[in-house]
């Protein structure tokens, strides 16, 4: 058996063995290692399965004091700034927050799928165009390098989301036929750039890191994207 | 979901003489499908919505259950496929499938309090052909030949993509990638 043989095994099953994998291990201390290490992953894995992320149950309430119980005068103090701190938080964080909710749950997707900016291989366009046909949207564009395209859950719908490859890097594109926008509006947030423009009943949102490269972007998805009509 | 239901119980549209003892059985496992679900769809509320329906088809066809000791598997395996008809129904297929490790960028090394969560988050951003095949294993206890059936995938596919799925949660846990496999590759 081969390392990569091997490997491909522990890493498929971590807790299964069979003769020749045992027979392997025996002389080969990386892939000793390498299940030692997925195993220890694998129980974790487990572990962390066994509870998603949004059916965690909800923190512990605390016993309540025992009777008689007062608060020391640091305390106090140290309750009354902690309040005036977090007042503070939220002043800063209202006044900071991003004017359009629309564009900040476009933010906050992004960021949700950080993956999207790493792929580098191109998707065909005539698949992209296809598949997009099917979800009511037409997409003219023929030079465009696409290298992300999925349908996402956002904001209660499935919606494209495409990232394209420019000069200036990676630029996510949302087509979101069902939120409509008055005006085209810009927005940075969180190291982003990016803008809303409206389509019909729709809009596009573009953004990017740093935000080079969007309007341009923007400008060439509100030429080549049209909403085909329900039940195309 | 525009045809959301009510997140009451599938049961209650059972019909009145439902023996109790499936109710029972159907009720208790609840919890497991929903964490499926949950891993599947990525999605607290699709989730209910699958098991919801799920439930409803099992018990249509509950003839179909010889052993109360099977359900637990026979109902995993509705609600992954009724996660697999909404799946078909609403996604865009054309995402490329043969994505490997590497694509993830620098690895992130978890601290001791945070593994857990750094894992969770991790396993629901995999792709859903590696998440499939490694929530069927891991937590519906199922084998390589029993996923390979369910997704109809050869045996040596299904080792290659539980292969890539820890392969990539090891990279966003820390530690190095193993050299990816061929697609089609049988181990010597």
């Amino acid at each position: 058996m081969t390392c990569d043989a091997a490997r491909l095994q522990i890493g498929a099953e971590p807790a299964s063995s069979n003769p020749a994998l045992e027979e392997h291990l025996q002389s080969c201390a990386g892939c000793r290692q390498f299940r030692d290490e997925m195993r220890a992953l694998d129980a974790n894995i487990r572990r962390a399965m066994e509870q998603p992320p949004e059916l965690e149950p909800a923190r512990p309430v605390r016993a309540p004091p025992p009777v008689g119980w007062q608060p020391r005068a640091w305390r106090q103090w140290a309750l009354a700034a902690s309040v005036a701190l977090a007042t503070f938080a939220v002043l800063a964080l209202w006044l900071l927050r991003p004017t359009d909710t629309l564009a900040r749950d476009v933010v906050v997707h992004v960021q949700a799928e950080p993956e999207s900016w790493l792929d580098q291989q191109q998707i065909s366009t005539p698949d992209i165009v296809t598949a997009l046909r099917k979800a009511g949207v037409q997409l003219d564009l023929t030079s465009a390098r696409i290298t992300y395209a999925h349908m996402c859950l956002f904001r209660g719908r499935y919606v494209p989301h495409l990232v394209m490859q420019t000069a200036s890097g990676p630029t996510t594109i949302l087509l979101l036929r069902h939120e409509p926008v008055t005006a085209r509006r810009t927005f940075h947030d969180d190291g982003m750039s990016g803008v809303l423009v409206p389509l019909g009943q729709g809009s596009i949102a573009v953004l990017a890191r740093g935000g080079d490269g969007v309007e341009q972007v923007a400008q060439l998805m509100q030429q080549d994207v049209h909403w085909l009509p329900d039940g195309h | 979901m525009s045809d959301r239901r009510p997140a009451a119980s599938a049961l209650t549209a059972a019909p009145a003489d439902a023996p109790a003892a499936l109710t029972q059985l159907f009720e208790s496992l609840r919890p497991d499908l929903l964490r499926f679900a949950h891993w599947l769809a990525r999605d607290r509320a699709i989730a209910e919505d699958i098991v919801q329906e799920s439930l409803l088809r099992a018990w249509r066809s509950r003839d179909a259950l010889q052993e109360p000791g099977a359900a637990r598997a026979w109902l995993l395996t509705i609600v992954r496929r009724e996660h697999a008809r909404l799946y078909e129904r609403k996604r865009l297929e054309l995402v490329p499938i043969d994505e490997v490790a590497e694509g993830y960028g620098a690895p992130r090394q978890a601290g001791p309090d945070d593994d857990l969560t750094t894992l969770r988050d991790a396993i629901m951003r995999l792709p859903l052909e590696y998440r499939e095949p490694l929530v069927l294993q891991v937590l519906g206890g199922f084998s390589t030949e029993e996923i390979s059936r369910e997704l109809a995938l050869s045996k040596t596919a299904v080792l290659t993509r539980l292969f890539r799925a820890r392969n990539k949660l090891r990279v966003l846990c820390g530690l190095a990638a193993a050299p990816d496999v061929a697609d089609g590759e049988v181990p010597a």
